[in-house]
């Protein structure tokens, strides 16, 4: 096949048009002036033409020297005489590399989805076994720091006490456990909980404020002792890490990992549990407060109240499953037979719960609200 | 040799440039010849030519009739011909080579991206060609590594260790040292994409130095806090500036001649409109500022010229993001060609331009600064 083509020499800009044949072992190239130049197929490399409407274009190892050629029947003796070592591309493989390019797009998002799905929970549950007890401790107490400094603590030293004695009764009945439970009061008018790694639970006032009775208090807290329990908050934080590192390594973009070292804290606070924690952490609490001897009614009748809900409880509800079917679930774990069952709280200790944070005032909301991470 | 200046006839000039007159005194020869079409364009330049370039050659050359013209004063054409499937595509079985491979493909998969992008965008004729490779991205991605890994894991110690009153310290730290690298990388980015950057076997190249632009960046960062982020406009003009001027291809150097502080009152002007035009006005201060940078940018004695307008930057800018909020994201490719092609469409370099006659330049740089600039976020953005 002989080709009509262009001949860059790399020194200057100049291009020189000239005649292109491939001869068995190399391709001659045919200069206006007559003279000859064989390059050995073993010695060129093919760096466009790959794609439909691109001309090829070969450059010579070692040197600066290129060769242009826009001839469709060119690229296909080349890739012949490249035999079956596809030195050079065939145009007669497009349509099949195109298949290919479709399959890895169906291969990307089922890889895409398996891991985001399974593989990195999967991963993060095992991980999470390995870390020790005490770097978790100190991980919560960096989250606890950053989420409720000292001065947003709530100060009522009875009201803590009381919620010391429900904690301690609860962990009691889960019998020996590696932590060491710490509950924070933050004054903060949000209706939520959350627990950090290690033993940290963080209490919001409006939490505090607006439960029905101290059972119900008591079922939240069962709640995010087991979070802590199963290490819940400490999957998801390495759950949000290689998920970002993932990212990152696919992109071939560092900046995200970057970010990961730049958010710090804030990566830290990162706890979305799933749907599949919740229920989990729903069924042990829901254990543990009968096995403390607590009334499970007031935790159910928390849940319960999200038809008619102020709007703080719909948004604590709304990062948890939806309440029926959870109250649904709930119900399903109560003992068939009636109990006794002991009082959390009296009515002294119970008022010192809900007034520890002290008279209201003008709120920040913008400073720890969880909902502004 | 010293002979008489061709133009202005001043007696015994031995430099290439005429002192009197200023003109080019090989670059005026040649226009001349082929505005005569008497002698062959190829004798009298600076640097010596192998053989006759087929541009001077007297008829247009069969293959490619009227494709590029033959007389110096006519525009030359910029083409993009990329297709957003194709690119799409590119990408996808990148990523699916990066997980597998845990990542390592992804310097490879960007060398692919870039090389396509490239050898789509047609100048004269010819096509552009992307010279990277992933070995150097890889190797230059791990120089910055080296440097950014202590500083995270030292994060993650300052937790684990139970200091994590050091926190903010540390990461503070890191911010700084991240913006302390942002003018380096700038420079970087554009020394290693320009140095792996030719058409028609000839390299770009940038030869700015650095400390330089890091003066200018860290200057300008103080006057913008000082004037409330009005010498925004004159920070970017400068930047530009030093960045252009200093870029060259072969052994030439491309030339600005516009002012910063013409971008003063054009920048006003959007910012009062901002409001009103619920920050459209943006629009047509990026349009003026592209028209401007690039009516200021030549090369030899040619000159850029942008056509582009807050109208269509506008129609551009409503289809992509239409585009993209249709597709859930999925048509970004398509939005990358689009803009591309618009950037292409609406640039024409006009002038007497000896192309034929430029030399090699002197490639020398690696990727580290490329590598740095993923870091930072600090890009080269590509056909902007």
């Amino acid at each position: 096949v002989t080709a009509r083509g262009h001949y860059l020499d790399g020194r200057t800009a100049a291009r020189q048009a000239v005649t292109v044949q491939v001869v068995g072992a190399g391709i001659d190239i045919v200069f206006g002036d007559g003279h000859t130049a064989r390059w050995p197929l073993g010695e060129i490399r093919q760096t466009q033409g790959r794609y439909a409407g691109e001309p090829v274009r070969l450059e010579r190892a070692g040197g600066p020297e290129a060769l242009l050629v826009d001839d469709p029947a060119f690229a296909v003796a080349l890739a012949d005489a490249g035999g079956h070592a596809r030195r050079f591309h065939d145009p007669r493989r497009r349509r099949r590399r195109m298949l290919l390019t479709v399959l890895a797009a169906a291969g990307v998002l089922a890889a895409a989805v398996a891991l985001h799905a399974w593989g990195i929970p999967a991963l993060s549950g095992l991980a999470a076994r390995w870390v020790p007890p005490a770097w978790e401790d100190r991980l919560g107490s960096a989250i606890v720091e950053h989420l409720a400094p000292p001065g947003r603590r709530c100060p009522g030293a009875t009201g803590q006490a009381a919620l010391d004695r429900i904690t301690e009764r609860l962990v009691r009945a889960a019998g020996p456990v590696p932590y060491r439970f710490r509950v924070v009061a933050v004054d903060v008018d949000v209706v939520n909980a959350l627990a950090a790694p290690g033993g940290h639970v963080i209490v919001f006032r409006g939490l505090l404020e607006r439960s029905a009775s101290p059972e119900a208090l008591a079922g939240v807290l069962a709640h995010e002792i087991q979070h802590v329990l199963y290490r819940h908050a400490t999957r998801a934080i390495l759950q949000h890490a290689s998920t970002a590192i993932a990212l990152t390594a696919v992109a071939g973009d560092a900046s995200g990992a970057i970010g990961v070292a730049l958010d710090g804290a804030s990566v830290l606070g990162a706890m979305a549990y799933s749907r599949a924690h919740e229920a989990e952490a729903d069924r042990a609490g829901m254990t543990l407060l009968l096995s403390a001897g607590v009334d499970p009614a007031g935790m159910i009748g928390f849940f319960d109240a999200r038809d008619g809900a102020p709007p703080a409880l719909v948004r604590y509800l709304s990062t948890h499953p939806p309440s029926a079917e959870r109250v649904r679930a709930l119900r399903a774990l109560l003992p068939p037979e009636p109990r006794t069952f002991v009082p959390v709280l009296d009515e002294e200790a119970w008022a010192a719960v809900k007034g520890m944070c002290g008279p209201r005032r003008a709120y920040d909301r913008r400073a720890v609200s969880p909902e502004s991470r | 040799m010293p002979e008489n200046c061709p133009k202005c006839d001043a007696p015994d000039v031995s430099d290439e440039k005429c002192p009197r007159c200023g003109v080019i005194i090989p670059l005026y020869k040649v226009a001349l010849a082929k505005f005569r079409r008497a002698i062959p364009a190829d004798t009298p330049v600076a640097m010596p030519v192998m053989s006759p370039p087929d541009d001077a050659s007297p008829a247009p050359a069969p293959e490619s009739p009227g494709s590029r013209a033959a007389g110096p004063p006519a525009p030359r054409a910029l083409a993009f011909h990329g297709r957003g499937g194709t690119l799409l595509g590119i990408h996808l079985v990148n990523v699916l080579l990066s997980i597998v491979t845990l990542g390592i493909f992804a310097f490879w998969g960007k060398v692919r991206v870039r090389r396509y992008l490239l050898s789509q965008s047609e100048f004269a004729g010819d096509r552009f060609a992307y010279h990277g490779t992933g070995g150097e991205l890889l190797v230059g991605f791990l120089k910055v590594m080296l440097f950014f890994l202590p500083l995270t894991l030292l994060q993650v110690a300052a937790v684990l260790s139970g200091t994590p009153q050091a926190l903010p310290v540390m990461q503070l730290v890191a911010s700084l040292a991240v913006a302390v690298f942002v003018p380096i990388a700038i420079v970087g980015a554009r020394r290693y994409r320009l140095s792996r950057t030719s058409w028609r076997g000839i390299r770009f190249g940038f030869d700015g130095a650095t400390w330089a632009y890091v003066k200018l960046f860290w200057l300008s960062t103080l006057l913008m806090v000082l004037t409330l982020g009005f010498y925004y406009p004159i920070y970017h003009a400068r930047s530009y500036a030093f960045l252009i001027a200093h870029s060259r291809f072969g052994t030439r150097v491309f030339g600005y001649d516009g002012q910063a502080r013409a971008a003063f009152g054009p920048y006003l002007l959007a910012v009062l409109l901002a409001l009103p035009t619920l920050g459209l006005s943006t629009l047509w201060y990026v349009a003026w500022r592209r028209r401007y940078y690039w009516g200021h940018t030549t090369f030899e004695r040619a000159r850029f010229r942008c056509t582009v307008t807050g109208g269509r930057l506008l129609g551009l800018w409503v289809v992509n993001v239409l585009l993209l909020l249709l597709t859930l994201g999925l048509a970004w490719p398509w939005v990358r060609v689009r803009n591309a092609r618009f950037a292409f469409a609406t640039l024409a370099i006009e002038g007497p331009l000896a192309l034929d006659t430029i030399a090699q330049g002197s490639p020398a740089a690696d990727a580290t600064g490329d590598a740095l600039s993923s870091f930072v976020g600090a890009g080269f953005e590509f056909g902007a």
